[in-house]
């Protein structure tokens, strides 16, 4: 489920975060404020939202998504393209000027220069996408309000830690825990073994 | 070539505030003065990279420009200088005539600053422009790649035959490569002529101050 949300944010955010970090028009501080509010979305906010969109009473009934795989998906891939934006933008922002300026001076295309943007951002692609990575990894609020923590249905990690510690299982709970921040360690060496390559 | 009267101001701030102008085709044209004088915004507006107040200055034929941060795209050398479509052999050729062979397969990332302006350099030379806009080409380099690059400018402007535009802060520059040389102080154009004749004897005080200032 984390590697389905976040590869489908990663698709969405990085075209988002590569034409926002790339467009210098008027509206640019709005739109980098109103994703940096997103970035901070609270995950529970999220999976209210779904549950009042895919509950019996919600306008997207019809699509039975709630306590499902696929609505939990939806949550988190909400929660992760402003993310993926933001990191992507931030890069982008600071680069994007030169790279233009170099790029119309040679005469090259604008689709050649979206191009180049994204290849001089390759770290930062990998960094983000492992960024929602861990953040889909980590995630409660949202997959266990839309996914409601079914046993062998729809209970993760996260939702399986709350549940045992609810249970008093803390041994079990501490374990699982353990094993997130054995993921999370992985996924950074991953990142700092990559960026070491990269500026090699 | 003739463009027409430039101003640019960000806020209630001029930076640039020039009048109509005609640019002798096939000349080096040095635009001379001191920071802040509008050298870069005049060269990144005939560039067509910023647009001055009174709209885009209409472009006939191609226009190459090599700005004052050019940027080495992480990749190859030579794949930087193929990014506009040339071939394998021509790009190696450019590559060895700029001195950079040896650094062909090597990550442009990785290069000096001197190294990298002269990649820059090669890369838009590879291309042929009906006007030619260059902002402090050789700045980062050290004497003998100036002097390098300088020679090659000649031949590339000899062979195309093609308008230079060239912003430096060098008078010794200005005099061995320009036929013309605008000198900008605040925005303003206040002095043009033959490049010798204006680097020997400035008709403007302003001029003559700021020669005076680099003791040429």
């Amino acid at each position: 489920m984390a590697l389905a949300s976040s590869v489908i944010a990663l698709a969405a955010g990085v075209p988002l975060g590569v034409l926002l970090g790339s467009y210098s028009g008027r509206s640019k501080r709005a739109l980098v404020v109103i994703n940096r509010t997103l970035m901070g979305l609270p995950p529970v906010v999220v999976g209210l939202v779904c549950y009042m969109l895919f509950s019996g009473v919600g306008p997207l009934r019809h699509l039975r998504l709630l306590y499902t795989v696929t609505g939990m998906v939806i949550a988190q891939v909400i929660l992760l393209i402003p993310l993926i934006t933001g990191s992507l933008e931030a890069h982008v922002s600071t680069v994007a000027p030169d790279i233009r300026e170099t790029a119309l001076g040679l005469g090259l295309s604008r689709t050649r220069i979206l191009l180049l943007l994204l290849n001089e951002s390759q770290y930062q692609l990998v960094s983000a996408y492992l960024l929602g990575l861990g953040r889909a990894f980590a995630e409660v609020g949202a997959v266990s309000m839309v996914g409601g923590a079914i046993a062998y249905k729809t209970n993760v990690m996260t939702t399986a830690i709350m549940n045992y510690t609810n249970m008093g299982a803390f041994t079990t709970a501490l374990a699982l825990g353990i094993i997130l921040l054995a993921i999370s360690l992985v996924l950074n060496a991953g990142v700092a073994l990559l960026h070491w390559r990269l500026e090699r | 070539m003739k463009l027409p009267p430039i101003t640019k101001t960000y806020g209630s701030r001029g930076v640039l505030d020039l009048p109509a102008l005609e640019l002798e085709d096939g000349v080096i044209h040095a635009v001379i003065g001191a920071n802040g004088s509008g050298k870069s915004t005049l060269a990144r507006i005939l560039a067509g990279v910023l647009v001055p107040d009174g709209g885009a200055v209409p472009r006939t034929g191609r226009v190459g420009y090599m700005p004052q941060r050019s940027y080495p795209f992480r990749m190859s050398v030579l794949r930087n200088l193929r990014l506009t479509g040339a071939g394998r052999d021509r790009a190696m050729a450019q590559l060895e005539a700029f001195g950079l062979a040896g650094l062909a397969r090597q990550n442009a990332k990785g290069l000096s600053g001197g190294e990298a302006a002269r990649l820059a350099l090669a890369r838009l030379l590879m291309e042929e422009y009906s006007l030619l806009i260059l902002d402090e080409p050789t700045a980062a380099m050290d004497v003998a790649a100036t002097l390098l690059a300088e020679e090659l400018l000649l031949q590339y402007q000899a062979r195309t035959g093609c308008t230079v535009i060239l912003v430096t802060h060098s008078l010794t520059q200005a005099r061995r490569l320009a036929g013309q040389v605008l000198f900008l102080r605040d925005g303003h154009l206040a002095e043009r002529g033959e490049a010798g004749e204006l680097l020997r004897h400035p008709r403007c005080a302003e001029t003559r101050a700021f020669l005076d200032f680099y003791a040429l």
